[in-house]
């Protein structure tokens, strides 16, 4: 890690707020993104992208909420451009499962939040992660409480859906027996 | 699937950050200070004093060494590539990487590789693209490719490579773009296993960029080996429909195409934005079945537009169902077990010339799991 050489000033406040929020800013990026590279690269531009703003985020009531709001509006800006969609051309590559788990149930689990569009995922990842309440996530997305909720319960129904139906499904879902995998697809342009 | 489930696996995702970052927070702080400085150039002097600061700027940031190499002369770039041959392959990969996946659209190529450790595969990309499809802004700043599929790809060059292949090449951030031949660019993501140890090491970080270097410079153009196959062929099609666009997996010596989309050659921005389907025309996974493997069905929920139902089609059990998603029909039919393979096809739009039902009873036939069985020719 370099650390820019500062001598007081703007400088010097931006600096100390960089040390002292990057890992969790990465840790944002990285559950966003589901991979740590590309976490990196977006943490890079939120940086930047913080500098110039700098002005704004200390004169924010949370610079924190500032810096988080710069990195999601910075990764759906990226989802939403070609660069952003190319580098995903191969589809989502699963991680290993965390330890302790079942690891095919978190893989699916994975997978299925790897596939939902840019703006559920954000939103998943603002109110499930981060722990925001609709109104602070309709904030940092731009949009209406309502679009939230909605956003919300369509990330959950569409990962429900490819996950399949419990085992005891109810009526009209097929049933799967533990372990079975359903047929779905996760590939590329499904985003 | 609950609420705690999803914050479970954030929480994993997250306890899960490696320890290494390549987060460079003092290239951060120069690019914003540069981007602050030609903001307010702008704003005080106009375009002249800012494009003297965009001047500045590009010169600040491109080191003196080491030199690109010249335009590339030579053979022109292909126009466009044909899905069926892939056009890319490596001749050289940094130990413990291999091969993962490919693929191939009219105007681009691309090989995605990389090496398996105890947290996940670790995977970096390479693309190449047709003739025309990106252009140097003139003091050599942003790499801009400009496509219906790719609308808006822009790479911001951060400075000068060593040449590939005897031609100009340079850093656009964790990528490495060169000119591979006459009106042709080429990207490469650096090779950086997230999963090392100390990756912050700017040593480690420069090895990665010579290795990048070096596979640059050893990728084979026009002559992949080993053949592209298809594990089904669709017969009786409409004359002008073509395979638009192949993701490849290695398997059993051969690259077997496991996703592939219909397409007519025209322009299509509705279902995906262009990037894989055309609208009335279906994409195909095709993949090797497993034992476990089964199609979802929808339940049929009143206040749901999905409806699933299951049929026999030439002794195959498939799931077929419709939706609506927005405003955009969709058909969707999967096959878990057919001639030992998995099927899933889907298709956007509400006239499609050739429904997914009468597409698997009357057009497609699986050729099994044997690869000497497998075609390189889908359509025919």
């Amino acid at each position: 890690m370099w650390w820019p050489v500062v001598s007081g000033g703007r400088d010097a406040e931006y600096s100390e707020f960089v040390a002292a929020r990057l890992s969790s800013l990465r840790r944002l990026a990285g559950v966003l993104c589901g991979d740590w590279q590309r976490a990196d690269d977006l943490v890079q531009a939120t940086l930047v992208t913080v500098y110039v703003r700098w002005g704004r985020v200390r004169a924010a009531a949370h610079p924190d909420a500032y810096a988080r709001a710069v990195l999601v509006r910075e990764w759906l800006r990226e989802r939403r451009s070609g660069w952003g969609r190319r580098v995903r051309l191969g589809g989502p590559v699963a991680e290993a499962a965390a330890a302790g788990a079942d690891p095919d149930v978190v893989l699916d689990l994975r997978a299925a939040v790897a596939a939902l569009p840019p703006r559920q995922r954000a939103t998943l990842v603002l109110r499930f992660y981060c722990d925001l309440t609709v109104e602070q996530a309709a904030q940092v997305l731009g949009c209406s409480p309502g679009t939230v909720k909605s956003q919300t319960a369509r990330a959950l129904e569409t990962v429900r859906r490819t996950l399949g139906p419990p085992p005891a499904a109810g009526a009209g879902g097929q049933r799967a027996a533990a372990g079975e995998q359903p047929i779905y697809p996760g590939g590329p342009g499904r985003e | 699937m609950s609420e705690s489930q999803i914050r479970a696996l954030f929480a994993q995702i997250a306890a899960g950050e490696p320890g290494g970052s390549r987060v460079d927070a003092q290239a951060a702080y120069r690019r914003g200070r540069a981007r602050l400085r030609r903001r307010r150039a702008w704003l005080a002097g106009g375009s002249l004093l800012a494009a003297a600061a965009v001047a500045a700027l590009a010169v600040a940031v491109v080191p003196a060494r080491p030199r690109p190499g010249p335009p590339a002369t030579g053979p022109a770039a292909p126009r466009q590539f044909s899905p069926l041959v892939p056009y890319l392959s490596f001749g050289w990969l940094p130990s413990g990487n291999s091969l993962v996946a490919g693929g191939v659209r009219p105007e681009v190529a691309y090989l995605t590789a990389g090496r398996s450790n105890a947290l996940g595969p670790s995977t970096w990309d390479l693309a190449v693209y047709a003739a025309g499809q990106c252009h140097l802004t003139g003091p050599a700043r942003d790499l801009k490719c400009s496509t219906p599929a790719l609308e808006g790809l822009t790479a911001r060059i951060t400075g000068r490579a060593p040449a590939v292949g005897g031609h100009r090449a340079f850093w656009a951030g964790p990528f490495l773009v060169w000119q591979y031949a006459r009106g042709g660019w080429a990207s490469l993501s650096l090779p950086l296993p997230y999963s090392s140890p100390k990756l912050s090491n700017a040593a480690k970080y420069e090895a990665a960029r010579r290795d990048a270097v070096k596979i640059a410079d050893h990728v084979r153009y026009g002559a992949a080996t080993p053949p592209l196959v298809f594990p089904a062929r669709l017969t009786r099609l409409p004359s002008q429909w073509r395979v638009s666009s192949v993701y490849y997996l290695p398997d059993a010596g051969v690259l077997r195409a496991s996703r592939f989309a219909l397409g007519t050659g025209n322009p299509d921005l509705g279902a995906d934005g262009g990037l894989e389907y055309q609208t009335n025309l279906p994409y195909l996974m095709i993949d090797p079945a497993s034992r476990k493997g089964y199609c979802y069905r929808s339940p049929n929920r009143k206040n749901s537009s999905e409806r699933s139902t299951s049929e026999t089609i030439n002794g195959h059990r498939v799931v077929v169902t419709q939706q609506v998603l927005g405003t955009r029909p969709r058909q969707d039919l999967c096959a878990a077990h057919a001639d030992g393979l998995a099927l899933y096809i889907s298709q956007f739009g509400a006239h499609p010339p050739i429904n997914l039902t009468s597409l698997f009873r009357d057009h497609l036939r699986l050729l099994g799991t044997n690869p000497a069985n497998w075609t390189r020719n889908p359509i025919g």
